[in-house]
């Protein structure tokens, strides 16, 4: 078996490992990353509305700040975030997008003068100011006080990735390209490396190294009707969750995007309701400000989807071919607006609807669409259970987004993580725990193990089919673990994951190609799947509140006194059927903006006595301070400035700073 | 200029194109003489008469033809070894060549394909015309033209000559049109169409013409076979000695 | 009266796939037929994977985002290169083939390796920002400005998705292997047109003016026809053979 030594090994080459990567790299660590698809094309490539970062240049943006950006991602994550690593987050997204922007991602920019918007259904006429002209401009999204979604027409994440997938060639850091990592390479403390299976030749190879990093994205595929890509199964994940010792914090925090096609599944992005596309029913009435009417379309995407599917069941949807669905307005943007800032839109719709935007309605029904959970870590991306192991982007639960995301703090997760991990992994690699012992031994025990497993299903006479397994998780994930969940399916969700798991040790396959070999593929793939389904759907039965994204038909209040708490899910054993579930208390006195309502969706939910002894407390902190800025107050109330890299620390210029 | 690569392959590609232009200018602008005959036997004879030169020196100088002859030759050579290159190298290339154009069908690359079929062709073709302007520069007016064309049977040479050359001409400047000025704008696709239409027009107005003119060298050679050799004396035709 | 449209009865289509597994020794390059009842608003992606899950579970090839935005499912249908995921069967008559790119390594079957050629081609071309002290930005002050137009021009030109259809589409990169291809030679123009680039034309010179660069290219058109973001291929092209030869001068 051949051996690979790196000093750091990124697994994932989305934004979030090739930024990781890159920050290793210039510590100078040597890095290799690997991705089960050729860099550029991992599913970041996919993001297109935006990139959230609170510059503040454009009209719509001015007078936006980190407190800002800050207050709506706690309010988006119905306050299960981490605020401490919000506040890390929201302080160093200007400078991710700066960053990005000397290296050569072409963001669109603020043009001088007047331009008609559409905002509530109307043109609107407003006037950009001549010192805003050329600085990135951004539009507007879901859940957010100002216009922050710093874009590149519709193609963002694609913009994002190739300049950061090039600046990763030019530093001359290898992607090794369809590579699975199969397995964490570990002594129950410490993680040394994985093994990984060629997916061109099927053989198996181990790569060790000082630190090792999980950014392998979300796992969207345990779903059958997911915007994300097919190869989002999350076994990044999944092979954090097999050692048994890390734990993945919040799985049953899933995402469910409003504006997915019907039936493809394919996502049209939120820009288009930012930009004043609306929503309407078989009536071809605007229902969102019946249900909304402060945020109406741009109420959070938990809220809006629900309202969707609310909507659909009190029989406004369209019956259309393929199910019921609503409609997704952008006529009254204009041809010229859907043509330069829209054209992706347009393409899926022109190829996969077969209908164009300018004239049409889009049929559209809420779809999975993002994973808040992953594999947890402390604030510079280390898992606190497995010394050596870190983990950056969607597959992480660094925790910024609780139990919803706001649209566009994804990809400014990505590279903002992965600045502060590649520090992290490159501090960790210097210091004493980073050296690394390892025994030969070790590394082929996990070897034997994986061959063995590869050969248990190869050999498998079950007659279970890897495939029917998949898709029967995915109808039980769609049907019971959606948008409104409730007691008795999730129950059931839990009973049939087991039933599926014990089938999914009895697969047989039919093929015995050699290679890579597909079939074998799925049949690895769906037995890891299904643990972490069963993560969330066990994780949500537990959960007995609605917060967020996680909404209980049953229990449909937020209850802080009893559930604000972060899920930590291990597996523990081989064995094993279900996950082992801790919980991590959040505490409101040390919060910076102790629990309330989010400004939008229910105004119900059991508050906790700590957040109003807290508001006291900030109160009266800031009564004491008198007269100061709001760098200093929010140094009294939360300090965060020390959790980052020095060269993270700098104060953000913005447009009309007093200088 | 700097580093390995030297400025020569910038210098070719620019060659190659111009020396392709130039000819193509050369060819349509003697077409246009060559079919002076179509105007009657006078009015070709005075276009020969112009190139020996009489006009300027009083007397004709068939030696001038052949110098043009020499230089629109040496230029056909230049082209052809600098378009040479582009021709598939080996059989394994020239195989690939074939399965993809076959798979294809794409009209563009079966232009190409055409341009480096006629060029191939127009090496030999060229070649034999130029001999006989090259060698006998006299021997080119009304009825010594028509005579080689029938009764030396050169019509064969000048049918297939026709038709490759301007094939090879009306597509090399829609290439190379499309090399450098592609269309931009709102719609380059429609813009070229309408190039490509216009590429259809050009060659079919050479096509016809230079069938016209052959067919009338023919006529001319096969009325004057019986004194094939003898030169055109001006005011005098064939068709008026007949009639006399 | 039935009032309700009854639809046609779906067709049954006769796809032809070109398999090839070159980790078997035994494998040969042959087509193999499958039978497949149409469905509505049925895509290759969705063909190809009932194919594998129902009648052939060795078949190889690659999706990703499926939506027709990571470009790793270019083959060749019915003879012309596209992408498969946005390809709706409607569109195609009852027999369809399939086959891999050409100009590629092949994986297996429908599957090629246009990951590995992509990043030769950028290490080859240097497809990056070329500045002096990027490692050094100050990401604390504002970022440098830029004319709106400029930054929309630069996108048009970066919506490429190396997605390999237009290798596949032409003739010159089919012959000869060392060809960039227009795919090369656009993010040349990608870089060449960016201002953050502090590259000469003399550098750029360097890296497309022979004949595996721009001066390869012969003009087929294929890339541009064939391009499923219908990139300005030819334009660019064609600028960058002017500069490179106004450069040579
Ligand atoms: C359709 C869509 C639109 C979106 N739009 C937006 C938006 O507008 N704004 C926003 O902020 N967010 C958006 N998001 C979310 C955002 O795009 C993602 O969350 C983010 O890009 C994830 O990046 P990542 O680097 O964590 O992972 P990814 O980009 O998904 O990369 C994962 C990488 O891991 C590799 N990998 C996976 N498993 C393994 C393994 N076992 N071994 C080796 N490698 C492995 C993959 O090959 C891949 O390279 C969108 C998401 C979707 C689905
Ligand atoms: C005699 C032998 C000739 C040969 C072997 C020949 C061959 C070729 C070939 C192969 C090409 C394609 C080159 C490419 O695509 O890059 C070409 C291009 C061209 N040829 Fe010729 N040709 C010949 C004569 C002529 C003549 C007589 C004319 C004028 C009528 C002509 C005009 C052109 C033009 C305009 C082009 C396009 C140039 C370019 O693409 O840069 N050629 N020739
Ligand atoms: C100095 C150079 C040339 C001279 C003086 C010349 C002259 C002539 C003359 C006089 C004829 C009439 C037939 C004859 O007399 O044989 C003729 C015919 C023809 N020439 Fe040329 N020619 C020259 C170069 C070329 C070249 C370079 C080409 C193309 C590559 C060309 C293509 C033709 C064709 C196609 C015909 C037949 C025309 C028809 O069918 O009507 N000639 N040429
Ligand atoms: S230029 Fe077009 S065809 Fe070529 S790789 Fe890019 S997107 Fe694909
Ligand atoms: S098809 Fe090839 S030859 Fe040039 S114009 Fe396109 S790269
Ligand atoms: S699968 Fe991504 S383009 Fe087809």
């Amino acid at each position: 078996m051949q051996i690979i030594h790196t000093d750091v090994l990124v697994i994932g080459g989305g934004l979030a490992g090739q930024r990781a990567a890159i920050g290793a790299r210039r510590r100078g660590h040597k890095a290799i990353v690997l991705s089960l698809v050729p860099a550029k094309r991992s599913h970041s490539a996919a993001a297109q509305g935006g990139m959230q970062a609170s510059l503040g240049n454009c009209l719509g943006a001015s007078g936006d700040n980190e407190d800002i950006h800050f207050a709506d991602t706690v309010r988006g994550s119905d306050w299960g975030a981490d605020q401490a690593v919000v506040r890390m987050f929201t302080h160093t997204a200007p400078k991710a997008i700066r960053e990005l922007a000397a290296w050569g991602v072409p963001w669109n920019r603020v043009q001088r003068g007047e331009r008609d918007i559409t905002v509530d259904g109307q043109r609107q006429r407003i006037e950009e100011s001549d010192a805003a002209h050329g600085l990135i401009t951004s539009r507007n999204f879901g859940g957010t006080g100002k216009w922050r979604a710093c874009y590149v027409s519709d193609g963002t994440g694609h913009a994002m990735l190739y300049t950061m997938s090039n600046q990763a060639i030019a530093a001359g850091i290898p992607v090794h390209e369809r590579m699975e990592a199969m397995a964490l390479i570990h002594d129950g403390e410490r993680c040394s490396g994985a093994i990984v299976r060629d997916l061109r030749t099927g053989e198996l190879l181990a790569y060790i190294a000082k630190a090792t990093c999980i950014a392998t994205g979300g796992f969207g595929r345990i779903y059958r009707v997911s915007t994300n890509a097919v190869i989002n199964e999350g076994m990044g994940a999944a092979i954090a969750l097999e050692t048994g010792i890390a734990q993945l914090g919040n799985m049953e925090a899933i995402q469910f995007h409003p504006t997915a096609i019907v039936p493809a599944g394919i996502l049209v992005t939120e820009g288009c309701r930012g930009d004043g596309g609306l929503l309407l029913d078989r009536a071809g009435h605007r229902f969102m400000p019946d249900y909304e009417p402060d945020k109406m379309e741009l109420a959070s995407r938990d809220v809006v989807s629900r309202r969707m599917e609310q909507h659909i069941a009190a029989g406004q949807g369209v019956q259309g071919r393929f199910g019921e669905h609503l409609w997704l307005d952008i006529r009254l943007l204009g041809a010229a607006h859907i043509e330069h800032n829209l054209r992706e839109v347009k393409e899926i719709c022109r190829y996969f609807l077969g209908i164009d935007p300018v004239s049409e309605l889009i049929p559209v029904r809420p779809a999975q669409h993002y994973s808040m959970g992953g594999v947890r870590t402390d604030h510079t991306g280390h898992s606190p259970q497995l010394r050596g192991l870190f983990a950056a982007g969607e597959a992480a639960c660094w925790d910024i987004h609780g139990f919803n995301r706001l649209g566009g703090n994804s990809v400014a997760e990505t590279v903002v993580a992965g600045m502060i991990v590649g520090d992290s992994m490159a501090d960790f690699c210097d210091s004493a725990e980073g050296s690394l012992q390892l025994s030969t031994a070790l590394v082929d025990r996990f070897a034997r193990r994986e061959r063995e497993r590869l050969a248990a299903i190869a050999s498998g006479s079950g007659g279970e089919s890897a495939f029917e397994i998949t898709r029967l998780m995915q109808e039980t994930m769609t049907a019971n673990v959606g948008i409104f969940r409730h007691g008795a399916g999730l129950q059931q969700a839990v009973e049939a994951l087991q039933v599926l798991q014990r089938r999914a040790a009895n697969i047989t396959l039919r093929s015995s190609a050699a290679g890579p070999n597909p079939e074998l593929v799925a049949a690895y793939r769906v037995q890891r799947m299904l643990k972490l389904a069963q993560c969330v759907a066990y994780g949500a039965l537990q959960r007995t509140e609605s917060r967020g994204a996680h909404y209980r038909a049953d229990f449909p209040r937020r209850n802080d006194q009893k559930w604000l708490r972060r899920t930590l899910a291990s597996w523990p054993s081989a064995s094993a059927e279900l996950p082992t579930l801790d919980y991590e208390v959040l505490d409101i006195m040390r919060m910076e903006l102790p629990p309330g309502w989010r400004g939008y969706g229910d105004k119900d939910y059991i508050a906790h006595p700590d957040a109003s002894a807290r508001q006291r407390e900030i109160d009266a902190v800031v009564a004491a301070l008198g007269d100061t800025d709001r760098y200093r107050r929010q140094q009294a109330l939360m300090p965060f400035k020390h959790l980052l890299p020095g060269h993270l620390r700098g104060r953000n210029a913005r447009l009309g700073d007093p200088t | 200029m700097p580093g390995k690569l030297s400025a020569w392959p910038a210098r070719v590609d620019v060659l190659q194109s111009l020396s392709g232009l130039l000819l193509v200018l050369f060819v349509w602008a003697h077409m246009f003489f060559e079919s002076s005959i179509l105007l009657g036997e006078d009015a070709m004879y005075r276009v020969t008469k112009m190139f020996e030169g009489e006009p300027l020196f009083g007397k004709p100088y068939p030696l001038l033809v052949s110098a043009v002859g020499i230089a629109v030759l040496t230029l056909v050579v230049v082209h052809a070894v600098l378009a040479l290159r582009k021709f598939p190298g080996s059989s394994r290339q020239y195989g690939q060549l074939r399965q993809h154009m076959g798979a294809l069908r794409h009209p563009d690359t079966t232009l190409w394909y055409v341009q480096c079929v006629t060029g191939f062709l127009l090496f030999f073709l060229v070649s034999v015309h130029l001999y006989t302007v090259i060698t006998q520069p006299g021997n080119i007016g009304p009825y010594a033209s028509a005579d080689r064309i029938w009764s030396e049977r050169f019509w064969i040479v000048y049918a297939l000559l026709l038709v490759t050359v301007h094939l090879h001409a009306a597509i090399g400047v829609y290439r190379l049109a499309m090399k450098w000025y592609p269309p931009t704008g709102a719609n380059p696709r429609a813009h070229r169409r309408r190039r490509k239409r216009a590429m259809w027009c050009i060659l079919a107005f050479f096509l016809t013409l230079g069938c016209a003119s052959l067919l009338t060298y023919m006529y001319l050679g096969y009325q004057h076979a019986d004194r094939a050799g003898e030169r055109y004396q001006p005011g005098t035709t064939v068709l008026a000695t007949e009639e006399d | 009266m039935n009032t309700i449209p009854v639809s046609e009865a779906p067709r049954s289509l006769l796809i032809r796939i070109l398999r090839h597994n070159p980790c078997d020794p035994d494998s040969a390059p042959h087509f193999e037929s499958f039978e497949l009842e149409e469905a509505e608003a049925m895509t290759l992606f969705i063909a190809l994977n009932e194919i594998r899950q129902t009648l052939d579970p060795s078949l190889q090839f690659d999706f990703v985002c499926r939506a027709g935005i990571c470009g790793s499912c270019g083959m060749i249908i019915n003879g012309r290169p596209g992408l498969a995921c946005r390809t709706l069967t409607r569109d195609l008559p009852q027999c369809i083939t399939l086959a891999p790119l050409p100009g590629f390594e092949l994986i297996g079957d429908l599957s090629v390796n246009t990951g590995k050629w992509m990043r030769g081609m950028a290490e080859r071309l240097e497809t990056w920002v070329h500045a002096q002290h990027l490692e050094r930005v100050d990401i604390d002050q504002l970022e440098q400005r830029m004319e709106p137009e400029l930054a929309e021009k630069l996108y048009e030109l970066e919506r490429c998705i190396e997605c390999g259809c237009c290798i596949a589409a032409c003739g010159t990169a089919q012959m000869h292997e060392d060809f960039v291809g227009a795919v090369g030679l656009n993010q040349v123009t990608r870089f060449h047109l960016d201002p953050r680039d502090e590259r000469s034309d003399a550098e750029f010179y360097q890296l497309v003016g022979d004949e595996t660069g721009v001066f390869g290219c012969m003009t087929l058109l294929g890339c541009e026809d064939y391009c499923p973001k219908d990139l300005p291929l030819a334009t660019q092209i064609a600028f960058l053979r002017r500069r490179m030869v106004a450069t040579a001068r």
